[in-house]
């Protein structure tokens, strides 16, 4: 193949392993805002708590990475129960100002707790994957990367499977729509909203060990998901197939701005396409690609 | 018996009273004590609060600014901390390069500030809710973007040095004596602030907040009304920001982080959205709750002296960050609204209410 | 009138008031003590950078207080923590000065808190160290300010003269991976201007943030440029996933080229055989030397329980060791006296004092404070996870 075709397939491929973080990170933010329409500011800092749990599962009690993380998950699961309860539930019917800078609060303090329990060294995790790459027609992916495409993709079905067919999906949907409704047909909305925050913490912490994969872990981890604000805004906050395709998309753009971009004009200009893009998209669709419109009346 | 009937005489008898700035002959005495004490902290309190002060009363500016914006009119922004960057960098170029006296790079810096605001207020107006703040925030990773690039312009990553302000032939050049003129400028601002809210552009404002397309239906012109609390936000962090580029001497790119945009909110919030008080408040809790606690540890490992050396620093800031989240569980309207209570606690003794 | 005359009696009270402060003479110093301060990071991401020099400083001053002190006083730091912030860093001298009255603060944080400072450190004569180094420090000379190591131009100008002198590359292909920091930029200019003179231009210029998730995009650019010297002028995290991804392409170029915030054993255990062809430069000790200084920081880890794992990165501890004993050797020879002003002339006294090679041997004088311009180069050792000294020390060379 010419070089420059592989090339840009090369950036492609990695763009959207990059992607698949993305949409894993901007689907916990997305799942708590459709249900509760609250930004939950300390996302990043449990995927950053998952990445050192998961390491300290691996490298100090010598369990395999598999069965890790689906106990780093149940505990950011059971950590996203705690704080519901014990925060965001005193806050119900609050403004949502107040919320927001609750969640704010709180990133603050698991960032600390994190470098009180885990300390400030840059750790790196062991690779659980054979470091063979695969090459696919010239273009060369890890396997790190594969799992992070196979892990999304079987994530966001299972979610489309759950909210599609199962009750409590059903619930959860209704609730997003219109929590008095739901609460008259007789849903536990408490309990749906323990649920999603479960959820998201869950899927918060699949993106925090994948992430600590390709990453050096340390508290830096939390400030990823500032990076992936712009997928998840592109996407539209409401939507969760919204939030693969801001993901992927921004994962894309980023990587071919890195390659071309940044040879032609320098400077890491990389780092704030993404931003530009969000920027021009929100001039010409003010919700996002896929966000619900309001519609107001007085 | 006298002295209650005064003390609760808060009735309004026109609309003229009741946006009166101080409402009471009180509230005129507990300021003017609040004036003098404040005047007189450098001589009582060690340079170190003096700088605190310093700190805090730029952040209650820039603060105050956002609250306008945010607060009054519901305009969410996460950019705050880019305008206030160009404020600060328009000064510094404006005062060292140029080597303009303070009273024209000063408000210089907050026009050009006010001229970027304008430029993303406009395209700004269709957007809502956290759309807006995204739309904000990538403004402020722009900004961040082209200070560090421009370096022609800005120096970069090395940062500018700011000669000290000049006034009437005497350098200001320490804390003690910018102590005054951030005071002052800080009350101007404040008191500023207040006759905006209480005239009609105030009110359009918190209409506009409430229910912007009922506003429109009333008579209030959304595209002006919305530009302007844009253009006046960013005007008072342009402010903030030249102030602060002449008590640091030295402004640097990493000073105006997007964590910077996220403190402002912080002190909006915590201090009490739609209040002018509450900017100041939480302008001063996120400035100065973090050395007192950092104060209050190292007394306790005095006092333990087990702690000694073994105490990690990060209790401190965990303890802040739990402050933040207990005190809006218990008092969501923020400072501002503690603050309220205890006023009507006090008008109201011996009675509850 | 009447206002004018208030601010001017103002201006002379908060003068005499300042003035006062100022006369208070043995600051932070008695009979049995000597106070010091350190404002350096120790909560945050970057916390890994601030944390290990910190307990090198606190380590050292132990070991000397174990031994009875310098002339009868122990030593006491007191560390604030500035989360690497400028105002915060500013604050925190503030608060060292007048209410914990040090005598002095070893150093108030990374470089552009340092300049913030500036003021402050003429002010209060802070006699410091600087743990990260300008030209602005001593050029014009600073009398507080003591540069140690060697500025990110020399280590840069070092690299490419190792690249064209030791290496004898022919037309080599160089690229430099950067990061929009004071000393990502100034190491690519460095490098840049360097290269120049040896008449090649730098082939690919590219930005990696602190904490970019992912390297792809530089190292394909990289490859397709067909660069084979690479230059990264940027902190541990992103180099580490910087060789880690170069090794997922099967990108070997011959040498990759690190400054002193990368040159730490910490690379080669994070990067294994990845970190193969790495070269770092440095102006302290690497753990695996075998000289007296390395040896006696090495003895202090141990006596305080600290081994390579709980350090991280071990070149910083040597740092702050480093720094502790030119601060003891100062105490030395400034006597009973000791005052921000004795201590200056004590530094000014140094003459290639020596270390035993856990820092470059230094020389100060009233004249100049400029740091000795030297740095050594390591290379890795990847079967036993560590950087080896591979040249003594060496200057920029004149061309």
């Amino acid at each position: 193949m010419e070089s420059g075709l592989v090339f840009f397939l090369q950036l492609l491929g990695s763009g959207i392993a990059v992607g698949c973080l993305y949409a894993l990170i901007a689907l916990g933010f997305v799942l708590i805002f459709k249900a509760t329409e609250i930004v939950n500011f300390a996302q990043g800092e449990v995927i950053m708590l998952s990445a050192f749990i998961c390491y300290f599962l691996v490298t100090t009690f010598h369990i395999p990475f598999f069965p890790a993380l689906v106990i780093t998950c149940i505990a950011a699961a059971l950590l996203g129960v705690l704080t519901e309860r014990l925060v965001l539930r005193p806050m119900l019917g609050e403004p949502v100002f107040a919320v927001v800078m609750v969640t704010i609060g709180l990133s603050i303090f698991f960032r600390s707790m994190a470098g009180i329990l885990f300390g400030h060294n840059n750790l790196v995790f062991p690779n659980p994957f054979p470091s063979e790459t695969l090459k696919l027609g010239g273009i060369v992916l890890s396997q790190t990367q594969i799992w992070i495409m196979v892990s999304t993709f079987v994530l966001i079905t299972a979610f489309f499977i759950f909210f599609k067919y199962s009750r409590i999906g059903l619930a959860m949907r209704g609730t997003a729509d219109d929590q008095r409704v739901a609460l008259l047909m007789g849903v536990s909305v408490k309990r749906v909203f323990s649920l999603i925050w479960a959820l998201s913490f869950a899927t918060a912490a699949v993106a925090g060990i994948f992430l600590a994969n390709v990453m050096v872990i340390n508290l830096g981890l939390a400030f990823v998901a500032i990076s992936a604000f712009p997928a998840i805004v592109l996407g539209g906050l409401e939507s969760i197939p919204g939030a693969i395709i801001g993901g992927l998309a921004i994962g894309i753009i980023e990587n071919l701005a890195g390659g071309y971009l940044d040879q032609m004009i320098g400077g890491g200009i990389k780092d704030v396409t993404p931003f530009v893009v969000l920027f021009l998209l929100l001039m010409f669709r003010p919700y996002g690609l896929f966000g619900k419109k309001e519609i107001e009346r007085v | 018996m006298k002295v209650l009937a005064i003390r609760s005489k808060t009735f309004r008898e026109s609309y003229k009273e009741d946006i009166r700035l101080f409402q009471t002959i009180w509230i005129k005495v507990w300021m003017g004590l609040f004036i003098v004490f404040l005047s007189l902290l450098p001589f009582l309190g060690d340079p170190y609060v003096v700088y605190l002060v310093n700190i805090s009363s730029v952040a209650a500016i820039s603060a105050l600014g956002l609250n306008i914006l945010t607060g009054f009119t519901g305009q969410i922004s996460l950019g705050h901390a880019a305008f206030f960057a160009i404020g600060a960098y328009g000064t510094a170029i404006l005062a060292s390069r140029f080597s303009l006296p303070f009273w024209v790079s000063l408000p210089a810096g907050g026009i050009v500030a006010t001229v970027a605001g304008l430029l993303v207020g406009v395209p700004c107006l269709r957007l809502k809710g956290l759309y807006l703040a995204m739309a904000t925030m990538s403004f402020g990773v722009v900004i961040e973007f082209l200070v560090v690039t421009l370096d022609g312009l800005t120096k970069g990553v090395r940062g500018i040095a700011v000669p000290p302000v000049k006034l009437f032939g005497y350098a200001l050049d320490s804390n003690e004596t910018l102590y005054y003129l951030l005071l002052s400028v800080t009350a101007l601002c404040l008191i500023t602030a207040s006759n905006i809210i209480r005239t009609r552009v105030g009110r359009a404002f918190v209409a506009i907040r409430d229910r912007d397309i009922a506003a429109e239906v009333m008579g209030v012109d959304l595209v002006t009304y919305k530009v302007m609390a844009f253009a006046i936000s960013s005007f008072y962090a342009g402010i903030a920001g030249g102030l602060y580029a002449y008590l640091m001497a030295y402004i640097h790119p990493e000073h105006f982080s997007f964590l910077l945009s996220v403190q402002y909110l912080a002190m909006i919030i915590v201090g009490g959205l739609g209040s002018i008080l509450g900017s100041v408040f939480g302008a001063v809790f996120i400035t100065i709750v973090p050395e007192f606690i950092k104060s209050f540890a190292e007394g306790l490992s005095r006092i333990f002296p087990v702690l000694e050396g073994r105490y990690d620093d990060n209790w401190n800031i965990a303890a802040f960050g739990l402050m933040i989240v207990l005190f809006l569980i218990f008092e969501p309207k923020g400072l501002a609204g503690i603050w309220g209570r205890v006023k009507t606690c006090f008008k109201n003794w011996p009675y509850t209410y | 009138m009447m206002g004018r005359k208030m601010v001017m009696v103002c201006f002379a009270v908060a003068t005499i008031c300042l003035w006062a402060c100022q006369s208070f003479a043995e600051r932070g110093v008695s009979d049995d003590k000597i106070k010091l301060g350190l404002i350096l990071v120790k909560t945050g991401p970057v916390a890994a950078l601030g944390i290990p020099s910190g307990q090198g400083h606190g380590d050292y001053f132990q070991y000397i207080n174990d031994q009875g002190g310098v002339h009868g006083r122990k030593i006491e730091m007191i560390w604030e923590d500035d989360e690497f912030q400028a105002p915060k860093s500013v604050a925190a001298l503030k608060k060292l000065i007048h209410r914990d009255n040090v005598l002095t603060i070893i150093t108030t944080g990374g470089s552009q808190q340092t300049i913030a400072n500036m003021n402050s450190i003429q002010e209060y004569k802070i006699v410091n160290v600087p743990n990260a180094l300008m030209r602005e420090f001593y050029d014009p000379y600073n009398p507080f300010i003591f540069a140690m190591g060697a500025t990110y131009e020399a280590q840069f100008q070092c690299i490419v003269d190792y690249i064209f002198n030791d290496l004898k590359a022919q037309n080599p292909r160089i690229g430099v991976v950067y990061t929009k920091k004071e000393y990502g930029k100034i190491g690519l200019e460095a490098t840049r201007e360097r290269a120049k003179k040896y008449g090649v231009d730098l082939v690919s210029e590219l930005v990696l943030p602190t904490g970019a998730v992912d390297a792809s995009s530089q190292i394909l650019t990289l490859q397709q440029n067909a660069v084979d010297y690479v230059i990264t002028c940027d902190v541990l995290p992103p180099i580490i996933s910087l060789l880690k991804t170069a090794e997922k392409y099967n990108y070997k170029p011959k040498k990759w080229f690190g400054f002193n915030w990368a040159t730490d054993d910490m690379i080669v255990k994070a990067c294994g055989a990845a970190a193969e062809n790495y070269i770092g430069v440095n102006y302290f000790g690497a753990w695996s030397d075998d000289n007296p200084g390395m040896k006696l920081v090495k003895e202090i880890a141990a006596k305080y329980n600290r081994d390579e794992k709980s350090i991280g990165l071990t070149s910083l501890y040597t740092y702050g060791i480093g720094v502790s004993m030119l601060y003891v050797e100062a105490f030395k020879r400034a006597g009973k006296n000791l005052t921000p002003d004795t201590l200056k002339a004590a530094f000014e006294t140094f003459r290639n004092f020596d270390t035993g090679g856990v820092l470059p041997p230094l020389t100060y004088t009233d004249k100049s404070h400029a740091p000795p311009e030297v740095v050594r180069f390591f290379k890795a050792d990847v079967p036993n996870k560590r950087l080896v000294t591979c040249t003594d020390w060496r200057k920029p060379r004149n061309l």
